[in-house]
């Protein structure tokens, strides 16, 4: 790293961000609208999350030459890195950015006329999209210099950063959590992750040319473990009636807790947004202003059509107060321990939904189900996603069995548009409805 | 153009010493005659010697031959029909004579498949899970390989007694015996020294699927012996991916005057090690074994290994051209392509990708792309 880089990015951080930020808010000032009649107000902490994320995104704009940049799964243990210095971007955050803003399809293109299948994830394909042309609503991605991945997710990330790997000719790391087949705590498979991490210690000080700074490190997981309890309280506040937040809400509120997870400003801003929640459900304020039934969401959001499902949802007076991804960033965070700081890490990566057997799953939704007086389900039967999906229809059934829970499944994608059936999905949605409101 | 010998063709089809026996006939003589437990293994790598020592004849489900209907009640239309037929397999009145199922983990979809199956669709049916690491980091990886091999071992004792050391001992030896063969005989092909057809060689091939080790070693000799000849000329070509299914596939090469000089598949060359394993201990072995295996699209090894094997597997076998064969709806492989083939592309190696649900015999598309593509190929 050189020092005018270095320089020029501590000028953006402290200066020319904070500049930018106001000027687009002053860019961006309308007219008060009028009350929405299906929401509430939208919560206040909103325009900070943009700013977080929009700076997030600026500023790594101006690393080359002044840190280096990490390209990191969502499931990967991100602490290890902080101590290191690295600037992490997500790739996965970036294709659902995409995928939010209905380009997502467009950028899936690109990687297809290069070869890839449209049976293939399209976060891969958007990325893929992306590493081929450039292309990204989000003015620039950095190159990476590491990339730094977890399969406790899926698999496919590994394929996925495999490719990646080769096109930018950089390392790849990846922090290889074996499936819980079983319910066995410990044994080798612990042994196993803590070798790994130890390794990748080593590997990072190889690359880096820096000492590992075991203190920092151990700070690092103390504020990744504060911050994720915050979101947890984050959530759980869905569990009032009215729920002062939907899932859609979440949705969008998670992206710190994702991408900027071990930083000060995902702390500061959960903070912020549990104080206001808190508060709006104090006040009995409610996300929608008719809530009658209360639903949970199975799989990663349908990021294209989050905006009509919102106000579909929210026109039956539904409101979706939990979700299995959601909760993903909330589930394992007690078993980080500062005083031990790889064996928990080990443990809360490995531990998380997706890495688990369909039982630890189904167990878990009927917990959600319960804590938040659930009444339905809906269940996204993701192409993208063979993790998340694979098991879904038995889960259904079961839930029925079990709970008397009625759920829907609806078959579409996460980030490309062009694989949602509009009319198919709308009747089966129908359906649901009134088999809803008729109980 | 290239022509199997007739001859040779005719002896492998009218000897019973090289017709692949009837899986289900087989399977009951192993279990009538020899005691043998039976377990049905899901596609991936696996200690295969650990379940010979302990009497388990492990049969692979890679393609049974059955129409899906229960499986598709339970997995989605965009899951890979290996594991749509592995699952109606399970669920099919014969999986009742199965004494375990083992999975190794391979991918997303097997993964869940493991669990679905233990914990909702068959709870009675004793399911074994089998992790091989990804890791990129290779020191507890090969520990970890290891403890899972002995954590198999210890789960097969429970039900089925103690580990024999003679036994397993015996068995790994016999499991490189089985490396050797294959190795020689893929050797013979890849030199023009094999004369039987393609279609003959897969279905000989495939039948290490399920034969006990003591009835294929044999075979192997005997196959090598009937067949071990100068090739004709005639074009050569490289297979890759995952089976090879439709074997109308492999008849059309046949008819077309082409040779399959060598394969990169995930059920046949590709689980034959690089290299013999140096230790004398067992366990040792079959880890030295598996990080032995040639770099794989569901593991960790960098895309540019497997880029350079394909590479110098079409130049040793002097093939014009490589055939990607991928099932469908197989994301590790499906991710692999379009580097591979741009790599290859670079090197002036010409690829073609055919896509197969399996068992829909060969559609006049793929034939006339095949045909095509042949035509291309110096």
């Amino acid at each position: 790293m050189t020092l005018l880089p270095a320089i020029r990015y501590r000028f953006m951080k402290d200066i020319g961000a904070p500049a930018a930020m106001r000027f687009a808010k002053m860019g961006k000032k309308r007219p008060a609208r009028p009350p929405d009649p299906l929401f509430a107000p939208p919560l206040a902490a909103t325009r900070r999350l943009k700013e977080l994320i929009s700076r997030h995104y600026f500023l790594s704009r101006y690393t080359r030459g002044a840190m280096p940049v990490a390209w990191v799964t969502s499931g990967a243990p991100v602490e290890i890195l902080r101590p290191f210095g690295y600037y992490t971007l997500y790739p996965e955050n970036h294709s659902a950015l995409c995928g939010a803003q209905k380009v997502g399809g467009r950028m899936c293109a690109h990687a297809e006329e290069h070869g890839y299948s449209p049976d293939l994830c399209s976060y891969a394909r958007i990325d893929l999209g992306h590493a081929l042309t450039g292309n990204t609503p989000v003015g620039r991605l950095p190159r990476p210099d590491l990339l730094f991945a977890s399969n406790n997710i899926c698999q496919t990330v590994l394929y996925w950063y495999k490719i990646l790997a080769a096109r930018y000719g950089i390392p790849l790391i990846l922090f290889d959590t074996p499936y819980r087949f079983a319910d066995a705590e410990g044994g080798p498979d612990l042994e196993y992750m803590v070798g790994q991490m130890e390794a990748i210690i080593q590997q990072l000080e190889g690359i880096s040319g820096r000492r590992f700074d075991r203190e920092a490190f151990s700070r690092t997981i103390d504020l990744a473990k504060e911050t994720s309890l915050l979101w947890g309280r984050v959530l759980a506040t869905m569990k009032a009636r009215p729920a002062p937040m939907t899932i859609f809400d979440a949705f969008a509120h998670m992206l710190p807790i994702v991408s900027l997870r071990g930083l000060e400003s995902a702390r500061g801003y959960y903070r912020l947004l549990l104080e206001e929640l808190e508060e709006r459900a104090e006040r009995g304020v409610g996300a929608i202003r008719e809530e009658r039934k209360r639903l949970m969401w199975d799989n990663i959001a349908i990021w294209p059509r989050m905006r009509e499902h919102a106000n579909l949802f929210a026109s039956h007076g539904m409101a979706f107060v939990t979700a299995t991804y959601t909760n993903a960033w909330a589930e394992t965070t007690p078993l980080l321990d500062p005083g031990r700081p790889l064996e928990s890490l080990a443990k809360a990566y490995s531990c998380v939904i997706l890495n688990h057997h369909l039982e630890h799953r189904l167990k878990l939704m009927e917990r959600l189900i319960r804590e938040y007086r659930v009444d339905g389900l809906v269940i996204h039967s993701a192409r993208s996603c063979k993790p998340y999906s694979v098991g879904q229809y038995d889960i259904k059934r079961l839930l029925l069995e079990r709970l008397s829970i009625p759920s829907v499944v609806i078959e579409a994608d996460i980030a490309d548009e062009r694989a949602y059936a509009e009319e198919q999905t709308r009747t089966r949605l129908e359906a649901f409805f009134e088999a809803l409101e008729e109980e | 153009m290239h022509r199997p010998d007739v001859s040779v063709e005719n002896t492998l089809r009218s000897s019973e010493a090289f017709a692949a026996p009837n899986r289900k006939d087989y399977i009951q003589t192993q279990k009538a005659s020899h005691g043998r437990k039976i377990f049905g293994v899901f596609p991936g790598h696996y200690p295969r010697e650990l379940l010979w020592a302990f009497d388990i004849l492990p049969v692979e489900i890679w393609d049974p031959p059955i129409e899906t209907s229960r499986a598709d009640a339970h997995l989605q239309s965009y899951i890979c029909p290996v594991a749509k037929r592995g699952l109606e397999l399970i669920l099919d009145s014969r999986a009742r004579g199965l004494d375990g199922v083992l999975f190794p983990h391979l991918c997303d979809t097997l993964q869940n498949l493991a669990s679905l199956t233990a914990h909702y669709l068959q709870p009675d049916l004793p399911v074994y899970f089998f992790y091989t690491p990804k890791s990129t980091c290779p020191a507890p990886s090969w520990k970890y390989y290891i403890q899972q091999t002995r954590g198999l071992a210890e789960r097969l004792a429970e039900r089925f007694g103690p580990l024999d050391p003679a036994q397993w001992a015996a068995r790994s030896a016999q499991a490189l015996e089985l490396d050797r063969a294959l190795e020689a005989l893929y050797a013979l092909r890849a030199g023009g020294r094999l004369v039987c057809s393609n279609a003959a060689f897969y279905s000989f091939i495939r039948q290490a699927e399920y034969l006990h080790p003591d009835d294929f070693l044999p075979r192997i000799e005997r196959f090598r012996a009937v067949c071990e000849g100068k090739a004709t000329g005639g074009k050569r070509v490289l297979l890759s991916g995952i089976l090879p299914n439709p074997p109308e596939t492999l008849e059309a090469l046949d008819d077309l005057g082409v040779r399959v000089a060598d394969d990169d598949l995930l059920d046949a060359g590709r689980r034959i090690p690089a290299h013999a394993p140096r230790s004398a201990d067992p366990w040792e072995r079959a880890a030295e074994r598996f990080f032995a295996l040639p770099p794989c699209s569901t593991g960790s090894s960098p895309l540019k290994a497997r880029l350079e094997r394909l590479a110098a597997m079409v130049r040793s076998a002097s093939a014009g051209g490589v055939i990607f064969w991928t099932v469908k709806f197989c994301e590790p492989e499906a991710f692999d392509l379009p580097e591979l083939r741009s790599g290859l592309k670079r090197l002036g190696i010409p690829s073609l990708v055919i896509e197969s649900a399996l068992d829909e015999g060969l559609t006049g598309q793929t034939a006339t792309r095949l045909e095509a593509f042949l035509e291309m190929l110096p």
